[in-house]
């Protein structure tokens, strides 16, 4: 099996910049995208699909919380002059996030069961099984924006936790474990920015956990996450391998940048229970690195010559840390938290929008061509 | 020497405009004198006639370049270099009152000789034709290719004074073949130095002052003008010059955009990164001081850092519960104050000034991998000068006074750890420094200062920004990764920059807090930890190179002591009070001391400010001489520059291209057998390193390769 993974349709070259190495016989890898390109839909969708349902969760769940504020406090009322959101709105985005979601998870799960070759080269890719951990931080989200009125300790969510957050566990183990054993995958050799998404996987559990009032698991977990993001922060502030191994094509990840602190920053506020100065300071660190990111937009000039699904991780970055803006004027009253929250919720969402729209106009190439991540995957395992 | 000496006196004189005209005829009213009376001894040797008439000839070129630049500045170096020959020659033989330096191509054609004496002859004009030398030194860059292939003879004839043939005293001296020689232009410095003290002097009283500002258009490629100004306001008044002589600016511009990161680090070293390689080459003249201007680094705002730091200690003890004891007059912080304030002013405007006038060396010094950290330095000093404010100044401080202080350092920010996380080669496994400590600890003294004016938010702000990133360096630092090409490998004081953010964060956290609580003494002691750690290694911290930078690096103690102030109030007892006393007198000893240092530099030894090498190293390596002579021979007078630079670099950079391990051997053979035939006639090493030079270039050059040159080097 594993001899068979070089030569599997994956290991289609979109694009050329993208080959990793230029070793790799050309013939066979165009005869293999030829194969794909008669090959079905489930050996093209990889986990990184789900970053779409991710942002789809993280802005329903954005839509929640400014519900939420609204009626909580009135400094959006203030200034608009609105009662409530379009509650009818809002439980379209949820029922189509879960459909989206539902629907992902039913091809992955066909893609797990015809093509687990697949399924396990990109396990055994280095940016590929950061995405492995999208899903699970999908549902999760998407458990806590139940649209429930009384949403707290009943059974079945808590059940769904558990289900959720197992696969997390189990991934961390063997991943964190990788990082200081195994030779091949020490973190210096692996840390690229989409490492953030295995930390955040830890901090959304441990958010969703201490929101259903579970605060012990959410500690622990959190503590989990938390070691492990100083550890990835700072390998990656290093970047001791070079930021030229890690594709142009996947630059927008550097927006996990901004996500981590923000989710910390919101799972420590519902552990403590209100939005402390540690909680402050994730979420400033998260501003800064959200500003010195968008200083730089040279950084993403590479990425924004074609679409991939690696787009979207310009949006639920975003919306995390208009989330954790939206927590954090919750606690400072002022004119400045407001405005800073409408303007991170207004970009969130209007991020979120354009990128919905370019997929949108690019169904085409979303399912049908090869994404960049896929022959990364398929490339690093012909490597392999 | 004497002109050398009053060149340098001129350049001593540290006026903050470098008036390039001014200096220049500075330089040729100080030198007249002096070189008439060193002379007259040699003066006898040749005639007043002939002195005459190279005069006149020389005020002729002199008015030919003012029409017409470029050529008369090659006139100048050619001239300066035949000199050079010249002087060996009188050197060698004493009592031969003339002497020619003839070209004799063996290998090229007699119409190559033709071309050249042509050449010669319509380029130099009527003294070099007296004095009968020839292309030793080529008129212009295809000549200098010629050359290449080229034999000159030197010969001990006095025949040829006022020969108007160069090609039959070329015959004559193919005849009496006494003296062969491989010629290459002589190189550099040496050779007007040596034409000066052995009395060429002809050269000198008439020099024209045009040349000398072509020449010193080097420290014009740092100039945030550089002429363009003064050639708008001509061109305003109609008067339209030449292009060749702005043609080399763009070119120079173009070599001074995005120096990449690894040029620092090849060129330089030491743990500051100021110290040249001794295979690399410098753009500006090494051998003399620069405008005063070029020479003021960003790492002065350091003493600024140092002395305010220790007014806010003195207001810290004089102001404490704990230190109620001491009786500490207020007073004390007031002068400390006021003292920093001016020092702070004066530094802010002459870097300023630098800023205007030399902004090309800002922009190195920016992109210099540690001294942009020493950019962080101006501000924290303002904050510190709002931290050390009197009590009887000023009781509070306005709340914008903090965001205006912050907006700066909020942007450097923004570029250098945007940098260390995606901006190209800066990555941080690479730039890591201890000096990085000045980028970090700006967050913390900004957090303190915020805190202590009654904010709330903006404090936690940079304390967060600050802590993540002085993890990461922490962590980083103490790591001594292999990629880590500016980390100090001995002990330096730089080491002590560990020292501050701990400190400074520890009270930072405390104002948040509103108590000095768990968070402040963890930080507290981390800080006190490296102290000790650093302190007990104390022997080691010698034998380094003073530099201002240093100044930098003593607000760390005065910041560990300030701490430990706040820590006594908070823990009252014996311990904590005799920490805090030895704390305050070794950081006031330590800084005291440093004063001193500085004034004997200043004043006593005078290398205050010495020549900033960091700012000046050239884009491209140079790999060996070959590539050195190609790109002098090479293409167009637009190299002019770029030659003169070449031609003027002292003797210590040829020594130090002379011992880059490719040319080791060849040289010192060289030597010996140099020495051997003519034990008179190299008297210096700077000379017998012109002359390697010479042979290296030759051999390296492909002379080898010709059947017809032979190894055998006779003289």
């Amino acid at each position: 099996m594993g001899e068979q993974v070089p030569q599997s349709p994956i290991s289609v070259v979109v694009d050329p910049p993208m080959i990793i190495t230029s070793t790799n016989p050309q013939e066979p890898v165009i005869v293999a995208a030829k194969e794909a390109a008669s090959d079905s839909i489930l050996s093209r969708l990889h986990a990184g699909y789900f970053r779409i349902c991710l942002s789809f969760g993280a802005q329903v769940l954005l839509w929640k919380t400014l519900n939420e504020h609204v009626n909580e406090t009135n400094s959006i009322h203030n200034i608009f002059h609105t009662r409530s959101f379009p509650s009818t709105a809002f439980f379209l985005l949820y029922w189509l996030s879960l459909c989206t979601l539902i629907l992902l998870s039913f091809l992955y799960i066909l893609r797990c069961i015809f093509y687990f070759r697949l399924v396990k080269a990109e396990f055994l890719h280095r940016v590929g099984v950061n995405c492995l951990f999208l899903p699970w931080i999908s549902w999760l989200l998407l458990l806590q924006a139940i649209p429930l009125r009384k949403q707290s300790k009943n059974f079945p969510c808590q059940m769904l936790w558990w289900i959720f957050v197992v696969p997390v566990v189990i991934l961390d183990i063997k991943i964190y474990g990788q990082w200081f054993t195994t030779e091949k995958r020490f973190l210096s050799m692996v840390a690229n920015p989409t490492s953030q998404l295995s930390v955040m996987g830890n901090l959304v559990g441990a958010w969703a956990a201490a929101r259903m009032g579970w605060k012990e698991s959410g500690v622990c977990i959190f503590s989990l996450g938390l070691a492990h993001y100083l550890v990835v922060f700072i390998t990656l502030y290093q970047r001791l391998s070079g930021a030229s191994r890690f594709p142009a094509a996947l630059r927008p990840a550097f927006f996990l940048f901004v996500a981590a602190p923000s989710t910390a920053s919101l799972a420590w506020s519902s552990i403590s229970g209100s939005f402390g100065v540690p909680c402050k300071m994730l979420f400033f660190l998260s501003l800064f690195l959200f500003t010195s990111l968008i200083c730089r937009p040279s950084l993403f000039k590479k990425s924004m010559k074609r679409f991939n699904t690696a787009w979207w991780t310009y949006s639920f970055p975003l919306t995390f840390l208009a989330l954790a803006s939206a927590e954090y004027s919750r606690e400072v009253t002022g004119v400045v938290a407001s405005g800073l929250m409408l303007i991170l919720s207004a970009l969130s969402v209007l991020v979120f929008l354009g990128v919905l729209i370019v997929t949108a106009a690019n169904t085409d190439t979303l399912l049908r061509e090869n994404d960049a991540c896929l022959s990364l995957a398929g490339t690093k395992t012909t490597n392999n | 020497m004497a002109a050398v000496s009053g060149l340098t006196y001129c350049f001593q004189e540290r006026c903050l405009l470098d008036d390039v005209y001014k200096y220049c005829f500075h330089l040729l009213e100080y030198m007249h004198p002096r070189i008439t009376t060193l002379i007259s001894g040699f003066l006898q040797l040749v005639s007043c006639f002939e002195t005459r008439k190279l005069t006149s000839a020389r005020y002729r070129v002199q008015e030919e370049g003012s029409s017409e630049a470029l050529p008369s500045l090659i006139k100048a170096i050619t001239a300066n270099e035949v000199a050079g020959f010249d002087s060996v020659e009188e050197h060698h033989d004493l009592n031969r009152r003339f002497k020619s330096t003839l070209v004799h191509p063996l290998s090229t054609s007699i119409f190559g000789i033709e071309a050249a004496a042509m050449e010669n002859e319509n380029d130099l004009s009527k003294p070099q034709r007296t004095h009968s030398v020839s292309i030793s030194m080529p008129p212009s860059p295809v000549a200098a290719h010629l050359q290449n292939t080229n034999r000159v003879l030197f010969r001990d004839e006095e025949t040829v004074l006022g020969n108007d043939n160069p090609i039959s005293a070329a015959t004559v001296s193919l005849q009496t073949k006494q003296a062969k020689f491989y010629s290459q232009p002589m190189p550099k410095g040496c050779a007007l130095n040596e034409a000066i003290t052995s009395g060429t002097f002809p050269n000198l009283p008439v020099r024209n002052p045009r040349i000398d500002k072509l020449k010193d258009k080097r420290f014009d490629s740092f100039k945030t003008w550089s002429g363009r100004l003064e050639r708008q306001l001509s061109n305003l008044r109609g008067k339209h010059r030449e292009e060749s002589e702005q043609e080399p600016q763009p070119q120079r511009r173009a070599e001074f955009e995005n120096l990449p990161v690894d040029r620092y680090f090849d060129a330089l070293e030491g743990p500051e990164l100021d110290t040249l390689r001794a295979s690399e080459e410098i753009l500006l003249p090494e051998d003399k001081k620069w405008p005063f201007l070029l020479r003021f680094p960003i790492s002065s705002f350091g003493i600024c850092l140092g002395v305010s730091s220790q007014a806010i200690m003195w207001k810290a003890l004089a102001s404490s519960a704990s230190t109620k004891f001491l009786h500490v007059s207020p007073d004390i912080n007031l002068v400390l104050w006021l003292i920093s304030i001016a020092l702070v002013l004066i530094v802010a405007i002459i870097y300023a000034l630098k800023v205007i006038f030399y902004f090309e060396a800002v922009r190195r010094e920016y992109y210099h991998p540690i001294r942009v950290n020493f950019f962080f330095a101006p501000w924290i000093a303002l904050l510190f000068l709002a931290l050390g404010v009197p009590p009887s100044v000023s009781q509070t401080l306005h709340a914008s006074l903090w965001y205006i202080l912050m907006t700066p350092i909020f942007c450097l920010e923004l570029k250098i750890y945007g940098q260390w996380m995606s901006g190209g080669q800066r990555r941080l496994s690479k730039v890591a420094n201890p000096s990085n400590h000045l980028s970090v600890v700006g967050n913390f003294v900004g957090a303190l200062l915020g805190a202590t004016m009654g904010l709330k938010e903006g404090p936690i702000f940079f304390f967060a920004v600050g802590l993540a990133h002085y993890t990461v360096l922490f962590v980083t630092l103490y790591q001594r990764l292999p990629t880590n090409e500016t980390l100090p490998k001995e002990l330096h004081p730089v080491f002590f920059l560990f020292v501050a953010a701990p400190s400074v964060a520890s009270m930072a956290w405390a104002r948040i807090q509103g108590s000095f609580d768990y968070g402040s003494r963890i930080a507290y002691f981390i800080a006190l930890f490296l102290y000790f750690s650093l302190a007990v290694r104390v022997n080691f911290f010698r034998g380094f190179r003073f530099s201002l930078a240093w100044w930098a690096y003593t607000f760390p103690m005065t910041g560990a002591a300030i701490a430990t102030i706040r820590y006594a109030d908070v823990a009252t007892s014996t311990v904590s009070k005799t920490l805090t006393i030895v704390l305050c007198i070794v950081a006031t000893l330590i800084v005291s001391a440093l004063l001193v240092t500085t004034i004997i530099h200043a004043f006593v030894l005078g290398d205050l400010f010495p020549n900033d090498i960091a700012i000046a190293i050239s884009k491209r390596r140079p790999k060996t001489t070959r590539r050195w002579y190609n790109r002098r021979s090479g293409s167009s007078d637009t190299k002019v520059e770029e030659y003169l630079k070449y031609s003027n670099s002292d003797s210590k950079d040829i020594e130090g291209s002379t011992n880059s391990s490719d040319r080791q051997e060849m040289p010192v053979s060289l030597h010996k057998k140099v020495e051997r035939h003519h034990p008179t006639t190299f008297q210096n090493r700077e000379n017998l390193m012109c002359f390697c030079e010479v042979f290296t270039t030759r051999i390296k050059g492909g002379a080898l390769c010709s059947p017809e040159s032979s190894w055998e080097l006779d003289f």
